[in-house]
């Protein structure tokens, strides 16, 4: 009667027993990063709102880190791999300066971070990276990532969900694109916009995503890195330009007497 | 193959004014990634104060236009007089959910200034957008829809204020669509400006980057 | 397609409606002698708005006249009144009504007096054409306002023909009732004066008590500029509206 049994359930292949559902090993936790460069600064931000599909896991998760007095590290993409990302470079940024008593310039620490990233090539972090800082001239630098590795420095970059929005908003405001300069007048060059402008642009741009980008919003965490010996009173004399805004100076990681980092935080709408 | 709203390309723009309205489009007409034509105006007049700009698959807009062009002259006709901004959209949106099963691919945007009338001298100007099968959104400043739907957002965002006067309306949206179709592959190669006011219509013809 | 029974083409359909050798259609002279022996109606348009007046006299003191109707509101801006058969009319109330439904679902607003009045002469022309129905035994009164025209005042005859007029008189008595309001009749009418001769004119020849419970008033009111500002979450209110029992009866008074 053998014969007329059923055949057992592993020998068919379609069948449910053999059937796993496979670990996906991947989020998106949406949010955006944005940075600019200036003559003798760089501003990097990033909003704080956490998210996987229409779900909200946290209003403050930062995605904007200071590594050196001189450098600050924006991540976005899956969130733990940012987080790790970031927690292995700190790593690889103390080492160094155990090894070379000065900390690590911003593009040495763009050529470390591609390392990093392909050296997970077959594993990628999920991550899209971008450094601001101000690089051994003291001239304002970004660097930008894809999460294996491709970089280039620029004078801007925005990422993460509302990329598509903010970008050719930057692309204009930044790079001039699609504008002449008046008869007779200056030509324009990227990356030489006082520090005003540029806030005003970022908040601008980070505003106008949470008006439509589902990803973004909550709150704004904004660094502006400054060159040795800049003046500060276009940023800290600036607490009431916009409502709600909040200045404050994070304290020297080096020796001191460098480059200044200050933290701006200001609230995005929670809709 | 892919999405038939992505298959040809192209974006549309529309934004209030000051006692105006604007609309633009890009020019691109393609196959997917290759490029076919660059003289695709997706805006058509209604009247010289009614336009209306019809992204989407191709096809659709060749058909949906004749459609429209019908139900206009017969609307005309029957109640001798210029159809207004609300009534058109109305009009569109009917159409639109006639098919609501197999729809047109099309993401309609209008915008027209109302004619004055003595229970309404001031008019406002009037925007309108919809969806595939004809939801109308009437938003206060601006409607976006195409391939580029996300970028022209962005920029719009950025760049429109209130009460913008026709010169400074024209240089707003022509830079939102600028810039928005230089960072999305399906739409861009050129585009069409189109400023409405009461007393005439301003249509420019942009040159942009061809890649 | 004819949606009227048996109206469908066909080889053995035919009309019922056909041509005297002498070129009249006689079915169409019937139907207009139905409708003059109906029940008087009349309009009168003015400066700020119209008035549509009948007689709804009862056949028997015991029948409920309050749920009678004979003036009717087609939608928010039209209405009608008639005179001739009751069920013909009722038919193509029916009809107009679900015509200005139809006009609002493609346009998002009801259709202009003259639209609707052309599409209902239409339908009434169709019943002077179409194999195997007769003429409607109605002439319609037809008052509306809307932002295109203003107010007006249309009456559409049993053939589908129709006019517009400044006042006019249907039924019953026409002839008296046309020559009454020819000596009423200025251009500065006021909708209150409107109404009042409305109902001196449907006095003249009227047989019985005229009360609230005897007549029937639906007027069209001109809005105003503010009127016309629509608030979120409101309609609009009508231009076309029923005058209750108590307000014609105040109107008797006067």
């Amino acid at each position: 009667m053998a014969l007329f049994a059923p055949p057992p359930m592993y020998a068919d292949p379609t069948m449910a027993a053999d059937k796993q559902h496979a670990f996906n090993p991947y989020s998106e936790n949406g949010g955006s990063i944005l940075a600019i460069a200036g003559a003798d600064f760089t501003v990097i931000a990033g909003d704080t709102r956490q998210s996987e599909g229409y779900s909200i896991q946290t209003r403050y998760a930062r995605k904007v880190w200071q590594l050196t007095d001189r450098c600050v590290i924006a991540t976005n993409g899956f969130a733990a791999d940012g987080n790790n990302f970031v927690k292995r470079i700190k790593q690889r940024l103390e080492w160094y300066e155990h090894a070379h008593q000065k900390q690590m310039s911003i593009k040495a620490i763009a050529r470390l971070t591609q390392t990093m990233l392909y050296g997970n090539r077959f594993f990628p972090y999920f991550a899209y990276v971008i450094l601001g800082g101000i690089d051994e001239d003291g001239t304002g630098a970004v660097y930008s990532f894809d999460p294996i590795g491709s970089y280039e420095r620029e004078a801007c970059r925005a990422a993460g969900a509302a990329q598509s929005l903010i970008q050719p908003f930057l692309d204009n405001q930044i790079y001039f694109r699609n504008q002449t300069p008046a008869p007779g007048a200056e030509p324009f060059v990227p990356g030489r916009l006082p520090l005003s402008t540029v806030l005003g642009l970022v908040i601008d741009s980070f505003t106008s995503a949470t008006e439509r980008e589902i990803a973004v919003g909550d709150g704004l965490e904004l660094y502006v890195v400054m060159k040795k010996g800049r003046t500060t009173d276009d940023l800290v004399g600036s607490d009431n330009l916009i409502k709600n805004m909040q200045v404050q100076e994070l304290g020297a990681l080096g020796e001191g007497g460098s480059e200044r980092t200050f933290l701006v935080s200001l609230p995005l709408k929670r809709d | 193959m892919g999405s038939p709203m992505e298959y040809n390309g192209g974006s549309v723009v529309a934004m209030v004014g000051k006692d105006c309205v604007a609309i633009a489009t890009d020019l691109r007409l393609g196959q997917q990634s290759i490029g076919v034509a660059y003289n695709f105006d997706k805006v058509v007049a209604v009247n010289d104060k009614l336009y209306y700009g019809l992204p989407g698959l191709a096809t659709d807009v060749y058909s949906l236009r004749e459609h429209l062009r019908f139900r206009v002259n017969m609307y005309r006709m029957k109640e001798e007089r210029e159809i207004t901004p609300k009534t058109f959209t109305h009009l569109v949106s009917s159409s639109l959910y006639e098919k609501r099963f197999g729809p047109w691919f099309i993401e309609p945007v209008v915008a027209g200034l109302p004619q004055p009338t003595e229970l309404d001298p001031h008019p406002k100007p009037f925007i309108s957008t919809m969806d595939t099968i004809g939801c109308i959104t009437t938003p206060k400043d601006f409607a976006v829809a195409g391939t580029a739907a996300d970028k022209l957002y962005g920029a719009a965002e950025g760049l429109w204020e209130p009460d913008l006067e026709p010169d400074d309306l024209f240089e707003t949206i022509s830079q939102t669509l600028l810039n928005a179709v230089d960072r999305d592959c399906l739409s861009g190669w050129g585009a069409i400006v189109h400023v409405i006011t009461q007393d005439k219509v301003v249509t420019r013809r942009l040159r942009s980057r061809m890649d | 397609m004819s949606d009227a029974p048996g109206g469908g083409g066909g080889a053995y359909s035919f009309s019922l409606t056909t041509f005297s050798p002498s070129g009249k259609l006689v079915q169409i002279e019937h139907a207009l002698a139905a409708v003059a022996g109906g029940d008087t109606s009349l309009g009168i348009k003015a400066t700020n708005g119209v008035v549509l007046a009948t007689d709804k006299k009862a056949p028997s003191l015991l029948l409920d006249t309050s749920a009678l109707e004979k003036v009717a509101p087609i939608c928010p801006n039209i209405g009608f009144v008639y005179s001739g058969m009751g069920p013909d009319f009722r038919v193509l109330v029916a009809k107009a009504r679900k015509i200005a439904q139809a006009y609002w679902k493609v346009y998002g607003e009801y259709p202009p007096t003259k639209v609707l009045v052309q599409e209902v002469a239409g339908v009434m022309q169709k019943a002077t054409q179409s194999g195997g129905v007769r003429p409607y035994g109605i002439s319609l009164l037809i008052a509306g306002w809307d932002a295109h025209r203003g107010q007006s005042l249309y009456q559409v005859d049993p053939s589908g023909s129709y006019w517009a007029w400044k006042a006019s008189a249907i039924g019953k008595n026409t002839v008296n009732g046309k020559t009454f309001l020819e000596k009423r009749y200025n251009d500065d009418l006021s909708l209150e004066d409107a109404i009042h001769t409305a109902l001196l004119t449907l006095k003249e020849g009227f047989e019985g008590q005229m009360t609230e419970n005897t007549i029937e008033i639906g007027i069209v009111t001109c809005p105003t500029a503010d009127q016309l500002v629509e608030k979120p979450g409101e309609r609009l209110p009508p231009t076309f509206r029923k005058l209750t029992e108590a307000e014609v009866r105040d109107y008797l008074a006067l």
